[in-house]
């Protein structure tokens, strides 16, 4: 009789390890504590094995008493992923999919698993930007769609959902995202773009766990523009104004004015650092309780978390709460039942923007002589006079105070699922599985009386915005797993409905006074509800195939019925399929110890993108949802505003994969990588109409066709040197974008035109380009004299006419005349490159020594460029406003040898027109995150602590420590405002903050 | 599962055959083509603005005026200008809601009373007129729509001028006849038949054809109906909306300074019903046009030589000293931005007066919901004086011109006079090119003027400074039309774009 405790890594007893007495029938499973008896006699050899540890095999003696650990199996070969309605193992795997551990997941200070994933995955891009909560923009494989947002299908254990920043991501287990199309097809019609599978945490059998995680942190701008101080920006303002005629502002020379009546200070003594006054360091803080553990019976998972984090700028902020209970039953031997939960509720101040103005835009305005607050104005704020100052900026103090802190985005979500598992026999399954997204959201805005002197609103805005939206999934899942001999053969087949409903109410009013910011007493109400629905019908079918763990075959087809289609239109059937070759099985590779695993992989398949609104393909009157007055009272009016398209279809991409997995010296080494062709067809387009045709909107067609095609890598190695043990792993990514055809033949598409930003679209969309690349024109230099100007404007024979333009004075930009034709115009615009990094990359180092433990990470993007707007503002002299020290630099009679234009206000020779001048390069390799934690020694812990705890790990962290770019402005994560085709363009943006955190990680007894 | 679960229909609308099938309906939409006057692109801004920078009443008031209005004020505009973009699209837009309301009157499967179909037909019918005489005046020969296009591909190619105006003149024939010459209060702002007949008199003068406008505005004046008001000041504040000299407004309505920047449509039903006018050009605001030197000098004043100071002058223009909040403030240059203008020698700042809201507030920002007079008697007056000038009677034209000089509040010596001598038709016409420009400055009208009075060859001297011959008569189409419009080609562009 042998018995002993089995534990795991961080010594506690290990549930449910199988101990067999090595070549017989003899076996047991642990218990709860991790203790196990056995009969075993001396001289026989008892092998421990768990899922995921290493099996050990130990020699009876003669003790009566065997402990041991298991250790961590490290060998990533024998992973299961998590696939769609399935799981498999990592070696019979033959699509492109790619995991991510709770590990790198929570090392980050971050609201969501998006961020987190940013570096961590080949070929999957997440660009940051805005303020606190905005969910980053998420690219799996390039872009995959135009009009629509190409982003990836999110499914919550088996739910397909939305809504990322809701789930704490120290509740999630695994996050795995499903690349090629074998991987993908199998969620049908809305996989186009990838698909994000998140897995949640679940309990273990063995003793309750019970830990405490906290962080706290600060966050601060890393970076600030030089901008003038009072004396440069009278300097400027007189050459601006002088060289365009205007009169100088009064204010310039009668400066000793108190700032307000009956103040002591006066303009001149007042220096106000618009970005020392807004950028501020602000918290960040992260507590999460989470207590698992269960029986071979019954196990759960529970968490509790919260999360705050403001912004850098003023009044912006998002928190979250949020409890999770995730359990699993064994009912009987044959049912299994368990479900996942989630209430959550978060709340966000976005950056609020005056005219579409952002928050740095204003900054950067702002008169460094003007003071922050002014008592005597109504609401406290004031900004120039635009008669003594010759300009309206507006108080970027002002903005969050009264245009951003009471507008506040409040959401409630509930994600669950219930499942019942039933086993028929070894090999046959049967699962249902019902899951339920219910989110509310409530934005309540409250913008109030104010008069700052230039601007005012006579009468508050109270407004409020809800929504519901509750989607129901019903799926019924046939499992059929059997070896016969060498061949091994799985089957899977799902029946899926999913409904889902979004109702919205918006009431919004005026009120004379700023006492209640609810919709009460107010005036001038105005209401609308809305309800839209659809449905998704899907069967699926699965099979893989395995031949003495050698040759690997997969086909997976689904059949989507959605309703947001016309009929005719409703269904459609997405097939994949994939083989793979494991040539480490082959005798012939046997010889090779190097080599522990070698995996060639192939897959081709198509997938859909359906994510346009429930009922676009049908044409509605917009009834009575506008008005005029007649008489001066008013009547409601009715129109027709859109054409409908009963043709309308999904995107469909077609996308061929061919994949390599290698491991070397037992795993020590691993490469995996990947080349794809990805190319998207049917594209839905905004059909962009005649504006003679009198529609207000663009009809979408299934029109257009672009490919992406790339290659990834991603790189592990490991070295265990006796404490010292480190991981080092690295992901590398390139994608090509070119849209193959739009429309028309011709068919361009432009955005970004911005009056402030020089009044010239910024990028065009054309066939045979990347997706919105940067479209303008070229700088040639910088017309020294007035003989350059007549020369030029003399090349065409008629010097009558202009070469750029009739106020072309020397000082002023030349362009580049593109097609010979001796002078500027539309025709001399070009393609000046793509927001689209040539390649992207992670580098993650992961090591512990003793109790120490790093994670140094950083990630980069090479390549692409940004539209830097905040160049525009800072030097584009288009109107007077406060500006960067470049203006200092700007050309004059005896200042020639510079690339700042002359100083002139009103843009005659419209310098600040879309060109390279204003073309950064967007590169950047940052220190995402770096981290170094003490864990106590455990013994020493238990004593001290009176075995209260059972770990404790302190750890600091940075975010964002350092970055290593070219770019000029803020930050050079560049993500879209106003778009799908703006991307990196930076109308001044909220840059990414840097982050300083301290953790502690505790576990108790 | 049940696949009958796939079919859903929107909830929150109606399709359009089920709608437009009562009179309420069609009401509605013609309502919604008046709408679109009120929106961004058209009345509340882009509108007057693409006819003000292109008179020569206006001049820069500053930097702040935005690039693609300095554009188009210095003549420099080219087929992307947002400004004139807007407005092109925003009169299509009328008449794509005029033609539904039109071909929707003829639905034979609804139930309309006789008398609302034929005055809404007569009202979207004087609409898409009223869109195709702007458009072929400022654009020329613009696409052709009757009905509504059916589909993405059922777009246009470019008619001729004469065929736009052709369009203009039947559907102002029909709208004439089906149109009521007056209408309730509650409904003050819908076309009636004196604005048909002016707009068609506009039309035939726009081609020279003196005659027929003669004709149309005879008309209006035999009615009886509208008079000369009294006070110069009613003609564009708010309390003198719809008087007797009024034929046609564009209405807005104070909404508590809601404004809708959503262009060019300015759709939704919360009450945004306010232009930006008063903004854009109050000496308190934004000031970014300023009236001409040229405009400032041709007033009639003693200084001159003149009889007297044309009152109108102070009852058009803000200037330092003046007025303003109900008499509770006093105009101050320094309180102005921008540049100054010069009067007699003296520079000063002066600024439009004309629907500025100062009269009666002190806002730093306002929006307003003064209606824009686009048709009114004074005009009436002076086109037919213009009309019987050229056809030989120019005593008649004389005494139609004293008419709107005697008004109580101007009552300017009538003509002849020492500067206007009215002793030739050339000298007639000067003075009645001199009277225009006064009476009716700022009032959208300029611009019109200049065109016909360019293509007509009435004009000595071409009063544009900018102006190319072969290029400046039209606006260039916008960028996005022919980018867009599979029938139009670049080709197809203007000439000198």
């Amino acid at each position: 009789q042998v018995r002993g405790v089995v534990k795991n890594e961080n010594n506690e007893g290990l549930a449910g390890v199988s101990v067999v007495v090595k070549g017989s029938s003899t076996g047991t499973v642990t218990n709860n504590d991790g203790k196990y008896e056995i009969k075993a006699s001396n001289g026989s050899t008892l092998v421990f094995s768990f899922l995921g540890y290493k099996n050990q095999e130990v020699k009876v003696g003669n003790q009566s008493e065997i402990n041991l650990s298991l250790e961590v199996d490290e060998n990533l070969m024998n992973e299961i992923v998590v696939v769609g309605y399935g799981t498999q193992k990592k070696t019979s795997l033959t699509g492109a999919v790619s995991s991510i551990s709770s590990k790198e997941l929570s090392v980050q200070p971050v609201i969501s698993a998006t961020q987190a994933m940013q570096g961590r995955v080949a070929g999957v891009s997440v660009v940051n930007s805005s303020s606190p909560g905005n969910e980053p923009t998420v690219r799996i494989r390039g872009v995959g769609s135009i009009s629509l947002n190409p982003n990836p299908l999110y499914v919550i254990d088996g739910i397909p959902g939305g809504g990322l920043n809701t789930i704490d991501p120290a509740d999630i287990e695994s996050i795995e995202v499903l690349k090629d199309a074998s991987a993908a097809a199998i969620y049908g019609s809305r996989a186009a773009n990838g698909v994000v599978l998140i897995t949640t945490k679940k309990g273990k059998s063995g003793k309750l766990s019970v830990t405490l995680d906290n962080y706290v942190g600060t966050q601060s701008v890393w970076k600030t523009l030089d901008l003038l101080n009072s004396a440069e920006y009278i300097k400027y303002g007189t050459a601006l104004l002088t060289a365009s005629g205007q009169a100088v502002p009064g204010r310039f020379t009668n400066l000793n004015t108190p700032i307000y009546e009956g103040a002591t200070t006066t303009f001149a003594q007042t220096e106000t650092d618009w970005q020392d006054v807004m950028f501020k360091n602000s918290p960040i803080y992260n507590s999460q309780l989470a207590i698992s553990g269960g029986s071979d019976k019954s196990k759960f998972y529970l968490s509790l978390g919260n999360f705050k984090q403001e912004g850098i700028l003023p009044y912006t902020e998002y928190a979250r709460r949020s409890i999770r209970l995730n359990s699993d039953h064994n009912v009987a031997k044959f049912l299994t039942i368990g479900q996942t939960m989630m209430v959550s509720n978060d709340n966000r101040i976005g950056e609020g923007t005056a005219g579409g103005r952002s928050l740095v835009m204003n900054i950067m305005r702002m008169i460094p002589y003007w003071p922050v607050s002014d008592p005597t104005k109504l609401g406290g704020y004031s900004t120039t006079a635009q008669g003594l100052d010759a300009t309206d900026p507006e108080n970027p103090m002002r903005i969050v105070v009264q245009e951003q802190k009471d507008r506040i985005n409040r959401s409630y979500k509930v994600l669950g699922s219930v499942f019942a598992e039933v086993k028929f026999t070894n090999w046959l399954k049967y699962k249902f599985t019902m899951g339920g997204d219910y989110a509310s959201s409530i934005f309540s805005s409250f913008v109030p009386i104010y008069n700052d002197g230039n601007r005012s609103r006579p009468t508050a805005e109270v407004s409020q915005n809800r929504g519901q939206y509750f989607s129901s999934v019903f799926t019924n899942q046939l499992s059929f797993d059997k070896t016969f001999g060498k061949h091994l053969v799985s089957a899977t087949a799902v029946a899926e409905k999913q409904d889902a409903q979004f109702k919205s109410i918006t009431i919004n009013g005026q009120r004379p006074d700023n006492n209640i910011k609810e919709v009460q007493g107010a005036s001038n109400i105005s209401g609308n509800t809305s309800l839209t629905e659809n449905t998704l019908i899907s069967y699926v079918g699965r099979l893989n195939y395995e031949y003495d763990s050698k040759y690997l075959l997969s086909a997976t087809v689904r059949r989507d019925g959605s309703s947001k289609f016309a009929p005719e239109r409703k269904w459609g059937t997405f097939p994949s399929v994939s083989v793979g070759w494991r040539l480490s099985e082959e005798s012939f590779m046997k010889d090779l110890q190097a080599v522990s695993e070698l995996k060639l992989r192939a897959s081709v398949g198509s997938t859909g993108y359906n994510s346009i609104g429930d009922y676009d393909w049908q044409p509605l009157i917009s009834a009575n949802n506008t008005n005029y007055s007649f008489g001066n009272a008013s009547q409601l009016a009715s129109y027709f505003n859109s054409l409908g398209n009963t043709g309308l279809s999904w995107e469909e991409t077609t996308m061929k994969n061919v994949g390599l997995d290698l491991s070397l010296f037992n795993n020590k080494i691993t490469v995996s990588t990947e080349v794809y062709s990805r190319k998207t067809e049917g594209l839905l387009l905004r059909v962009p109409i005649p504006e003679s045709l009198g529609y207000s909107n663009s009809p979408l067609a299934n029109v257009g066709s672009m490919q992406n095609n790339g290659f990834e890598l991603a790189l592990g190695y490991r070295l265990d040197k006796k404490d010292l043990k480190s991981t080092f792993t690295g992901t590398f990514d390139l994608v090509r974008n070119k849209v193959l055809s739009l429309a028309t033949a011709n068919a361009t598409i432009n955005a970004g035109s911005n009056a402030d930003f020089g009044g010239f679209d910024i990028t065009r969309t054309e066939v045979g380009q990347p997706i919105q690349s940067f479209y303008g024109w070229q700088v040639a230099g910088i017309f020294q004299n007035e003989g350059e100007i007549s020369a030029a404007n003399g090349a065409d024979g008629d010097a009558k006419t202009p070469y750029q333009n009739a106020g072309t004075k020397p000082g002023d930009i030349k362009f580049r005349d593109l097609n010979g034709d001796n002078k500027i115009d539309a025709n001399d615009r070009t393609y000046l490159g793509s927001y689209l990094p040539k390649f992207s990359y992670g580098l993650n180092y992961a090591g512990t020594y003793k109790n120490f433990d790093f994670a140094v990470f950083f990630q980069g993007v090479y390549g692409n460029k940004v539209y830097n707007g905040t160049k525009v503002i800072g030097q584009g002299m288009l109107r007077l406003f406060n500006a960067t020290t470049d203006v200092l630099n700007a050309w004059t009679p005896t200042n020639t040898n510079t690339d700042v234009p002359r100083a002139v206000s009103g843009d005659p020779n419209q310098n600040s027109r879309t060109s390279d001048r204003f073309l950064d390069n967007g590169s950047y390799l940052r220190l995402k995150n770096l981290t170094v934690g003490y864990t106590l020694p455990s013994n020493k812990l238990a004593k001290v602590t009176n075995n209260v705890l059972t770990k404790a790990r302190l750890y600091v962290t940075s975010q964002n420590l350092l970055t290593f770019t070219n770019y000029s402005g803020y930050d050079p994560e560049i993500g879209s405002t106003g778009g799908n085709l703006l991307n990196g363009v930076d109308y001044g943006a909220y840059p990414q903050a840097r982050t300083m955190t301290v953790g502690l990680n505790l576990g108790f007894n | 599962c049940d696949n009958s679960d796939l079919n859903k229909i929107n909830p929150n609308g109606v399709t359009f055959d089920t709608y437009f099938t009562n009179d309420a309906e069609l009401v509605a939409g013609v309502n919604s083509a008046y709408a679109l006057l009120q929106g961004f692109g058209l009345g509340a801004r882009e509108w007057f603005f693409l006819h003000d920078l292109r008179g020569d009443e206006m001049a820069t008031g500053g930097g702040q005026l935005e690039t693609p209005r300095n554009q188009l004020l210095i003549g420099v505009n080219d087929p992307g200008n947002s400004v004139a973009r807007d407005v092109f699209t925003g009169w299509f837009r009328v008449i794509h809601r005029a033609n539904v309301v039109i071909e929707s009157s003829n639905k034979t499967t609804a139930s309309f009373s006789a008398n609302i179909k034929n005055r809404v037909a007569g009202e979207a019918k004087f609409l898409r007129a009223m869109a195709y005489f702007e458009l072929g005046t400022l654009w020329g020969g613009v696409p052709l729509y009757t009905e509504y296009v059916k589909s993405v591909e059922g777009s246009k190619g470019r008619a001729t001028q004469q065929e736009v105006y052709k369009q203009v003149i039947d559907d102002l024939k029909a709208a004439e006849s089906a149109l009521p010459d007056t209408y309730p209060a509650s409904e003050a702002g819908r076309a009636t038949k004196a604005a048909a007949q002016v707009l068609l008199a506009r039309t035939y003068l726009q081609q020279g054809d003196y005659a027929s406008a003669k004709t149309e505005l005879e008309k209006v004046v035999n009615s009886g109906r509208y008079k000369i008001v009294d006070n110069y000041l009613d003609l564009t504040n708010e309390e003198g909306e719809f008087n007797a000299e009024s034929i046609f407004e564009f209405v807005f309505s104070p909404s508590n300074g809601a404004f809708n920047w959503s262009g060019p449509d300015g759709d939704g039903n919360s009450a945004q019903e306010e232009t930006i006018r008063t903004q854009e050009y109050s000496p308190i605001g934004w000031r970014n046009l300023i009236p001409s030197n040229k405009i400032l000098a041709n007033y009639e004043k003693t200084s001159k030589g003149d009889a007297k100071n044309d009152p109108r002058f102070d009852m058009s223009f803000w200037k330092a000293g003046d007025k303003f909040n109900n008499g509770k403030d006093v105009m101050d240059d320094n309180a102005v931005q921008g540049n100054s203008s010069t009067v007699d020698g003296k520079t000063m700042k002066i600024s439009w007066r004309k629907y500025s809201l100062l009269y009666k507030s002190n806002a730093g920002f306002a929006t307003s919901g003064i209606n824009m007079r686009v048709m009114r008697y004074a005009d009436v007056l002076l086109m037919l004086a213009e009309c019987e000038n050229e056809l030989g009677n120019s005593a008649k034209a004389i005494s139609l011109m004293n008419q709107v000089r005697a008004r109580a509040s101007v009552a300017m010596p009538a003509y002849p006079t020492a500067n206007y001598p009215c002793d030739s038709k050339a000298k007639v016409f000067e003075a009645l090119q001199h009277e225009r420009y006064v009476e009716l400055a700022a009032e959208q009208v300029r611009n019109l003027d200049l065109i016909r009075w360019r293509k007509n060859k009435k004009q000595t001297a071409e009063p544009i400074s900018y102006f190319t011959a072969n290029k400046h008569e039209l606006l260039p189409l916008p960028q996005t039309e022919i980018d867009n419009n599979p029938k139009i080609e670049q080709k197809d562009q203007n000439p000198g774009y």
